[in-house]
């Protein structure tokens, strides 16, 4: 199998187009995913029956990495050599404005995609300049665990987080850390950061585009993250280098009160053989600091699936696109893996109760309040620029406002080079007839 | 310090050991350990579970799992990047050696114009930070189709294999005597006939040296393998170590086991033939 | 003018043999190199096509110049080189005397010390990323336990304490390297000098003095070429080891250019930066050979 997939890899890009002239009367599909696990059992049961459904298209599962930089990089140069294959493309939340600004994915307009019955938050997320460019697979989001024996309610603001926390602390035998969360200098950082501006009403860039993550609701939301570490002490300065794994690790060891994370957890968690924490935790959405104009809010995650610009079957495509992304493949993609419907109205459904092991209200109001990260093409450089900046500020090498005025010059800076600022002012008049935002998040 | 430095190897030591030898011991004895300890670390901990990683390090291992192993090659599929590592330091070290011979052969034993200028050449190749040739061998590879493909992993090593092989073949081809050669050129035999009779034989002990340095430096590299390769398929041991990292996780338990399993062949090949490694490494590179 | 022609003869041989691996370095280091610099001189962005790829001058070299990150990256650098190698030359000085000394374990201490050098850089950057990995890891562990340390700390969050790991794991990887070098340095002495000296009742330490090490001088400086090259060059040990972090204080000038070339795809800048680089590697070489009168390799020079 694994030979065949290498030389599918390396041929691929050379032999797709005569592969695909051999049978005139078939469509030939390739879809990127991975063919590891439960997920690659599950895709490739979904693309059997597809194929089912529509005898004239073959669809082929062609390999691709699961870490996301690799996954990206291979994309990026297939989409410059201008290759057509793979057809569909996933594509990594954030990744969507860059690949439509490039041209390397089709507008998904004239096909008419029904983008009212998904989350508003999960469209947003996957339009640029006034288009849609990909539907949203599943959706992942940021959530608050909360040790159930020591804080039996949620927190209803961050205030209230930090008094449970220490209360928690307090107590004889209460856990050493009061918060874990991802410090280290990554993207989980910048997710990180995202639910907290929300909480402050602060944001990275407004809708017009500008830069306004150095204003006061900013700073506040990054000096209460510094406060976490070095003033209420609530959370350990291990964080700083964390990613999800250790922070999972610390709050399944019974260490800590509360953790932001990513819904995956909840399984292994759940499992008393491995987890001294099973039975005695519950999930809700991060809490909003109780200040004006703040809001609960959590990071926006997830796959989106696309069009390659240069495929030679778009129509097949898109029709693949709409089968996956249908109610009842996003049902059984929850059954089997877990993962988080982007429609509401499935939230509804009792069979999708039993799979996602949380309740389902709770993880609907979470994507509900869910806040895409900035929406533009230049997004990975921004994403670079924030997380130097506040990684500086979190080990104390800068104060927070001296940071994120670093940050915003850079990231000014940035617009400028690419030549954004064009780009979006364009946007904004093509977008302005529907009123919809396009760089910045919406609320 | 006393009384150690200036010992030449030939001075016989006193009976009784000197308050300088016991200094001598002593720092001797902790760079052992300074040397040994992250490998001993790096077994125990890969036959320890991950969740008791980092609770209560302990010097002995507490109770001994074989997982970290299993995993590695079983969905890890380790065997993977030790085969694309093995075929392409090996073809690298092949073909270096066959073209390289020849070239070391001419700089070490022919007399001809521009012989300073060519060895100043290789050598500044070998100083070649290896970043600088990156973007345009990414967009030549990308061009040739061979990005995460065995021969685009190969030609790059050439650019830093090629030179060290040259390099150090001639040095040690250069501490070849001359005499068996010239009584065969006297006897009438061709450069040819003294080059492959009488040269080649005596040259592999220096061909089997170049050849294992080569290869540790090719089984090693990282930029280039990175760089060139897109997928678990092509990723050779160093890179697919390094990107371990899953999505979520740092599975420290099983980055440790396959560090094991990368060291131990370049350790055996050390301990074997150390003492080859060391005349490699000198050849050449110093003289008086 | 037999003569004469035997020696046209054996230049034509001489080239001929040298050419095939002369050729491939031209192709796969030299022309590279040359598009490098072309590279250098255009707006190329791989992921913004529609900035087209514009021939910008020197526009990519301005912005370097201007661009504090580079600066401190060269900083870091210079650092990272001069503190590690200043403690691979004491180390590796001592170990090299040492294995130039007969004693019992003389070929276990060689095999062991140079097992380190014979590992990926990789695998060493994770043996250490390991050990001083999170407040419960071993070096915490042994550093409280000897009261070095009051409690344990987080080694990756503050610019000082990051260092520590990342030196070690280079002083651990190529001390042995050092130490072979110096010690092929060694062997080349004449042993009639020390005992010239001790006749006329020198002690060690004078011998060390005015023996040793002016005649290792020749040995010492290349060391030091080969060793400040590779320290200008460093990337996989703390690509691996910090990242760079925290923040960007750690992380050196290639490490810096891998970023703007490979994660960014910013070709254009990233290959100004390749060039820079390598016209810093360039100088400090011609600086050493120039300057310091090393002499390197063959007896031709």
């Amino acid at each position: 199998m694994r030979v065949v997939h290498a030389a599918l890899l390396s041929g691929v890009v050379v032999l797709g187009a005569c592969a695909r002239t051999r049978k005139s009367n078939e469509t030939v599909l390739t879809f990127s995913g991975s063919a590891l696990g439960a997920e690659g059992t599950l895709v490739a049961k979904q693309l059997q029956r597809f194929m089912q459904l529509h005898p004239g298209i073959r669809v082929e599962l062609q390999r691709t990495p699961d870490d996301a930089n690799q996954r990206h990089q291979l994309y990026v140069q297939w989409l410059n050599a201008r290759v057509g294959n793979p057809d569909i493309l996933q594509l990594d939340v954030v990744w969507t404005p860059e690949f439509a600004a490039a041209g390397w994915v089709l507008p998904l307009t004239r096909f008419k995609p029904a983008s009212g019955e998904f989350f508003p938050a999960t469209i947003t997320a996957n339009t640029w300049a006034g288009q849609l460019y990909a539907l949203p697979w599943f959706a992942d989001v940021g959530l608050l665990y909360r040790r159930t024996d020591f804080v039996p309610n949620e927190p209803r603001s961050l205030g209230e987080l930090v008094a449970d926390a220490k209360q928690a602390m307090a107590r004889p035998g209460g856990p050493r850390f009061g918060i874990v969360w991802q410090g280290a200098r990554y993207e989980g950082l910048i997710t990180g950061f995202v639910e907290y501006l929300g909480a402050f009403g602060g944001r990275i860039l407004d809708d017009s585009g500008r830069v306004v993550v150095n204003q006061p609701q900013a700073v506040r939301a990054l000096q209460f993250m510094r406060d976490e570490l070095y003033s209420s002490h609530i959370a350990p300065l291990d964080v700083l280098t964390w990613h999800e794994e250790e922070a999972r690790f610390a709050f399944q060891n019974g260490t800590a009160v509360f953790m932001r994370n990513w819904p995956y957890p909840v399984a292994a968690m759940s499992d008393k053989s491995q987890s001294s924490v099973a039975g005695k935790f519950a999930v809700s959405p991060i809490p909003a600091s109780g200040e004006a104009g703040g809001h609960s809010t959590a990071a926006l995650g997830g796959a989106q699936l696309a069009i390659n610009a240069y495929s030679e079957s778009p129509d097949a495509a898109y029709r693949l696109i709409e089968y996956l992304t249908a109610p009842e493949q996003m049902l059984e993609r929850g059954q089997a893996v877990g993962q988080y419907p982007t429609r509401p109205a499935l939230y509804s459904d009792s069979r999708l109760r039993a799979a996602l092991a949380i309740p389902l209200d709770d993880a609907r109001r979470a994507i509900e309040s869910a806040t895409p990260r900035p929406v533009t093409p230049i997004y990975t450089e921004l994403s670079e620029i924030l997380q130097i900046e506040l990684h500086r500020a979190l080990v104390r090498q800068a104060e927070p406002q001296e940071a994120l005025n670093s940050a915003a010059k850079k990231i000014d800076a940035l617009i400028e080079r690419t030549g954004m600022r064009r780009l979006m002012g364009a946007e904004q008049k093509a977008a302005s007839p529907t009123g919809s935002s396009m760089a910045g998040h919406t609320e | 310090m006393t009384g150690v430095t200036a010992a030449p190897r030939a001075r016989r030591q006193k009976a009784g050991i000197s308050w300088g030898g016991w200094i001598f011991g002593t720092a001797l004895v902790v760079l052992i350990l300074f040397t040994l300890f992250p490998f001993y670390w790096a077994i125990v901990a890969s036959l320890t579970p991950d969740a008791a990683l980092f609770r209560d390090p302990s010097l002995w291992p507490q109770h001994i799992i074989l997982d970290h192993y299993r995993a590695l090659f079983g969905e890890r599929d380790f065997i993977t990047p030790i085969r694309n590592s093995l075929i392409v330091a090996g073809t690298t070290t092949i073909f270096c050696l066959c073209v390289g011979t020849l070239a070391a052969y001419a700089l070490a034993r022919l007399e001809f114009k521009g012989k300073a200028p060519i060895m100043g050449f290789i050598l500044a190749v070998t100083m070649f930070p290896q970043i600088s040739i990156v973007s345009p061998l990414y967009l030549l590879l990308r061009a040739l189709h061979l990005i995460d493909t065995y021969p685009g992993l190969i030609m790059p090593y050439m650019t830093f294999a090629m030179p060290l092989t040259v390099w150090v073949l001639t040095g040690s081809i250069r501490q070849i005597p001359k005499d068996l050669e010239e009584a065969a050129h006297v006897d009438g035999a061709s450069r040819r006939q003294s080059f492959t009779k009488i040269l080649l034989p005596l040259a592999v002990p220096s061909l089997a040296t170049t050849g294992i340095l080569t290869f540790i430096y090719c089984w090693n590299e990282f930029l280039f393998a990175l760089s060139f390769t897109l997928g678990p398929e092509r990723q050779t041991v160093p890179v697919a170590i390094a990107l371990f990292r899953g999505m979520y996780q740092v599975p420290w338990g099983e980055i440790l086991a396959a560090a094991i399993v990368a060291t131990a062949p370049v350790a055996a090949m050390v301990l074997i033939f150390q003492r080859r490694i060391v005349q490699g490494l000198t050849a050449g590179a110093v003289k008086g | 003018m037999r003569k004469i022609s035997r020696l046209g003869h054996e230049a034509r041989l001489g080239w001929t043999l040298v050419a095939p691996a002369l050729s491939v370095i031209a192709l796969i280091a030299i022309f590279p190199l040359g598009w490098t610099v072309w590279e250098s001189l255009h707006l190329h962005e791989l992921r913004m096509p529609w900035l087209g790829q514009p021939f910008v001058g020197f526009a990519n070299y301005v912005e370097i110049a201007k661009d504090p990150r580079f600066w401190a990256a060269l900083a870091h650098t210079a650092f990272f080189t001069v503190v590690s190698i200043s403690l691979e030359l004491l180390i590796g000085l001592f170990l090299a005397l040492a294995m130039n000394r007969a004693f019992r374990g003389r070929g276990f201490v060689r095999a062991a010390v140079l097992v380190p050098w014979a590992i990926p850089t990789v695998v060493a950057a994770l043996l250490w990323r390991f050990m001083f990995e999170s407040q419960g890891g071993i070096a915490n562990a042994l550093l409280v336990d000897v009261h070095i340390l009051k409690q344990p700390i987080v080694w990756f969050i503050e610019t000082s304490t990051a260092w520590v790991p990342v030196i070690l794991a280079d002083v651990w990887k190529t001390t042995p390297f050092v130490a072979l070098l110096l010690l092929a340095g060694l062997q080349n002495i004449d042993l009639s000098l020390y005992e010239a000296a001790a006749v006329d009742g020198a002690n060690a330490w004078w011998q060390l003095r005015h023996i040793t090490l002016p005649l290792l001088k020749p040995a010492i400086l290349v060391t030091l070429i080969f060793r400040t090259l590779d320290g200008f060059r460093v990337f996989d040990l703390i690509y691996v080891l910090t990242g760079g972090g925290p923040g960007t204080s750690t992380e050196p000038v290639a490490l810096y250019t891998f970023n703007a070339l490979l994660q960014n795809l910013r070709f254009g800048y990233g290959s100004a930066l390749s060039v820079v680089i390598f016209a810093i590697t360039f100088g400090l070489a011609l600086i050493y050979v120039k300057g310091l009168g090393v002499r390197l390799g063959g007896d031709e020079t």
